[in-house]
């Protein structure tokens, strides 16, 4: 027992107890008139009573906040400033609705038709005040690739489907058949055009989803030949003779738990319980980088929304930061007391999630490593993540089968959501934020209504300064609907750009 | 699989039956079927490594049995490589406090895919191809030399051997090696017999030579080692032992 670190987490730490002014008061004459010393020695020395000023919390207020192993969040520890804003999008000149047109054009180039400038990045000149300076962190420069995706996306928005309770949107299930219970991890690109899977063989594939197959880079001597001028070079740098549909990754000596693709989509990473995570070319279809840090399996690994950094965590209890530079991590996040299962970015980039088996969400800052935000509440360890589109809320999943809803900037719970049965391993919202997907290991999807579960919230200085929130029992009238599958739990949810829901997950015949 | 389904049949192997028993007896009621197969090869596994080890320390030991301190001392030798545990929460804190204070790396621009130093990468060639013209004959009892050379990239070339030469007799062209400290072994040139390959002490081809291993140290190994029984050889001329490629052995 001396050497395992679990206990000797818990014999150190103390166990965080919220309590109200009038409550503690009468526990204390309670325990001095009993005279019980035993009682009073145990709550000294093991408990810290962080204790609040305000009406004492209900049974069901309690219930909804308790559940971590190390009690639940210090009241201090929840008010440092999140910066959960977006950042502004970069303006980019679009080509009005010519489909054939592509690229953007020159400021200075005279054209027949005035550009249609980018409007979401016009919209707001002044700064939100909630979101984080362009350079508050340092983010790689957008390239013309990038700016060509940028312009697919916008292209895509406008034929976006609003989504609401009256227009649910429709699901699309890819079903892994013959994994045997293998399937580990699975990831999607954002455009919805490839999908990779990683198992428990060790391996990592790559399908493509769209007629178009899978090329890799020709090799060397070949490239030499090709003209470099030519207009379609991208496309002649492609070797013909590897299209297939299916690419296998091969280098991993463990199970793949986690995948995420790159926004640009040109990396794949996996982590694996070898500890290592790996970094793939999906142009030449092989490993590039290994990145060793962890020395347990590594449980998750996520790629920052503008790329070049990427987060993981594993069985060492600490998420780390990294670059795909730099060989060491960047940044290391410790505090949690048992395995980071999930890790996820903001949608800025500025901060990362991590959910755990200690059955806490705790949200890190990147710039310094502070942990920002510590979110009690789940009776189970944390398996799912999702950050609303608009950075303020965040979602999270355990295997108790409730879908907790919470406020970053003001640290608090908003909202219940009950309906699974088992553990929710995959959240999403849409893409404008009007629907909140969840999977889960029974074998159903549900989908949830995320603008009613925001709206009317009751946050202000009061109960900011509280830490807890009335929430309404309201859970089936936000759920929109329940899909279920065959027996195939779904493991990953996607909302492509025009809002249809892409589910993925082995079909396990019972 | 359905969970909780733990009812095994009455004629299932009695190390699966005690198997179920332990995990009832360590409160485990709810599991997969799969997970008794899983634990028994982990026991098998377990079991086997620690009385390999054991074998081995008795033999060192020169002992005629292996007994309990031979079991002792492979368990807790492999005690420390198996059952680590993370590092304490204390410690992690401090490495964290320590690694988050350095600000964030700015961001070269224009830098083409953003990777770590070659050296920490795997994008390095991991094979080198064999040269395909054969050696000429060899034989006669071979007394493998060492000499040592400093090698540029440029390939050397071939010479008949005499010991103090650096290069592999009979090659055309070694193949371009890192540049590096190359210790090769130089056999004794031999008269010119028909040789006949023997496997059990022919040289080895070329073997991947990983270039992250030779890194720190850039030495490059490369023996040219034909073990050669003496009395063997001059007992049947015919059995010649071949000198085959170059045979490059990474220590």
């Amino acid at each position: 027992m001396k050497g395992n670190e679990t206990m000797l987490d818990f014999r150190t730490s103390k166990f965080v107890l919220r309590i109200s002014r009038d409550s503690y008061q009468l526990l204390k004459r309670h325990l001095q008139e009993k005279q019980n010393n035993q009682i009073w020695n145990i709550v000294q020395e093991h408990l810290y009573i962080d204790i609040f000023d305000g009406m004492p919390r209900s049974k069901q207020q309690i219930d909804a906040m308790v559940g971590s192993l190390a009690g639940e969040a210090k009241r201090e520890a929840n008010k440092a400033k999140v910066f959960f804003g977006l950042l502004k999008e970069p303006e980019i000149e679009v080509p009005l609705d010519d489909e054939d047109e592509e690229g953007e054009n020159e400021e200075g180039k005279p054209k027949k038709k005035k550009p249609k400038k980018d409007s979401l990045g016009s919209k707001s000149k002044k700064q939100d005040p909630n979101a984080p300076p362009q350079n508050r962190i340092p983010l790689p420069e957008l390239k013309d690739s990038d700016k060509l995706d940028k312009i697919m996306n916008m292209k895509e928005t406008t034929k976006r489907v609003r989504l609401g309770p009256d227009c649910l949107p429709s699901i699309c299930f890819y079903t892994f058949l013959n994994a045997y219970q293998g399937l580990t991890a699975v990831d999607v690109t954002d455009d919805s055009s490839l999908i990779a899977g990683g198992f428990a063989d060790s391996t990592v594939r790559v399908w493509s989803v769209t007629p178009k197959k899978l090329r890799s880079v020709k090799q060397a001597s070949d490239l030499s030949l090709i003209d470099k001028e030519s207009d379609d070079v991208l496309e002649r740098i492609m070797d013909e003779k590897t299209a297939s549909e299916l690419k296998i990754l091969y280098g991993h000596s463990g199970p793949v738990y986690g995948a995420s693709f790159s926004p640009d989509r040109n990396y794949l990473l996996s982590s694996s319980e070898d500890g290592t995570v790996r970094l793939w070319s999906l142009q030449t279809f092989t490993c590039l980088v290994g990145y060793k840090g962890h020395n347990y399996p590594v449980w998750d690994t996520q790629f920052s929304p503008y790329g070049y950094y990427f987060v993981s965590g594993g069985h060492d209890r600490v998420a780390r930061l990294w670059a795909t530079d730099h060989y060491q991590p960047l940044r290391i996040f410790a505090g949690h007391l048992a395995d980071v299962n999930c890790t996820r970015f903001h949608p800025n980039s500025n901060y990362v999630a991590t959910g755990s088996a200690d059955r806490t969400v705790r949200l890190w800052d990147v710039l310094n490593g502070n942990c920002v935000r510590i979110f009690t509440g789940h009776k189970g360890p944390i398996h799912s993540l999702t950050f609303s589109p608009n950075g303020r809320f965040l979602a999270t999943g355990a295997t108790d089968g409730r879908v907790l809803l919470w406020d970053i900037g003001h640290g608090l719970m908003v909202g219940e959501l009950k309906g699974h049965t088992d553990t929710v391993c995959s959240l999403r919202f849409s893409r404008d934020g009007e629907i909140l997907a969840s999977g889960s290991m029974d074998n159903t999807v549900r989908l949830w209504d995320a603008i009613k579960a925001f709206e009317d919230l009751e946050t202000d200085d009061f109960t900011t300064a509280t830490g807890h929130v009335n929430l309404p029992e309201n859970s089936q009238e936000l759920l929109l609907g329940t899909y279920m599958t065959k027996s195939t739990p779904v493991v990953h949810l996607h909302f492509t750009r025009r809002n249809l829901v892409l589910a993925a997950g082995a079909y396990s015949p019972q | 699989m359905e969970p909780g389904k733990m009812a095994l049949p009455k004629n299932a192997p009695r190390d699966a039956l005690v198997m179920a028993q332990i995990l009832k007896d360590m409160g485990i009621t709810e599991y997969e079927p799969r997970v008794i197969n899983q634990m028994l090869e982990f026991a098998f596994r377990y079991v086997t490594t620690i009385l390999d080890d054991a074998k081995i320390y008795s033999s060192h030991a020169k002992k005629p049995n292996v007994d309990a301190d031979d079991v002792r001392l492979a368990i807790q030798c492999r005690a420390d490589q198996s059952f680590t545990s993370p590092p304490p929460r204390d410690f992690l804190l401090d490495i964290a406090r320590q690694k988050n204070q350095t600000p964030l790396p700015l961001i070269k621009p224009y830098a083409g895919p953003r990777l770590p130093p070659d050296r920490y990468c795997l994008t390095a060639p991991n094979y080198r191809l064999k040269s395909l013209i054969k050696k000429g004959p060899n034989q006669g009892r071979l007394v493998p030399r060492l000499s040592v050379g400093a090698v540029s990239s440029r390939p050397t070339t071939p010479t008949i051997a005499t010991p103090q030469t650096v290069s592999v007799p009979n090659k055309v062209a070694t193949p371009v090696s890192v540049t590096s400290q190359r210790f090769t072994v130089q056999i004794p040139p031999s008269q010119s017999t028909p040789v006949k390959p023997v496997p059990a002490t022919t040289a080895v081809q070329n073997v991947l030579i990983n270039p992250s291993m030779i890194g720190p140290k850039n030495i490059l190994i490369t023996t040219n080692m034909v073990s050669s029984q003496n009395t063997a050889n001059e007992s049947n001329p015919l059995k010649r032992k071949h000198e085959d490629d170059d045979d490059n052995d990474i220590m």
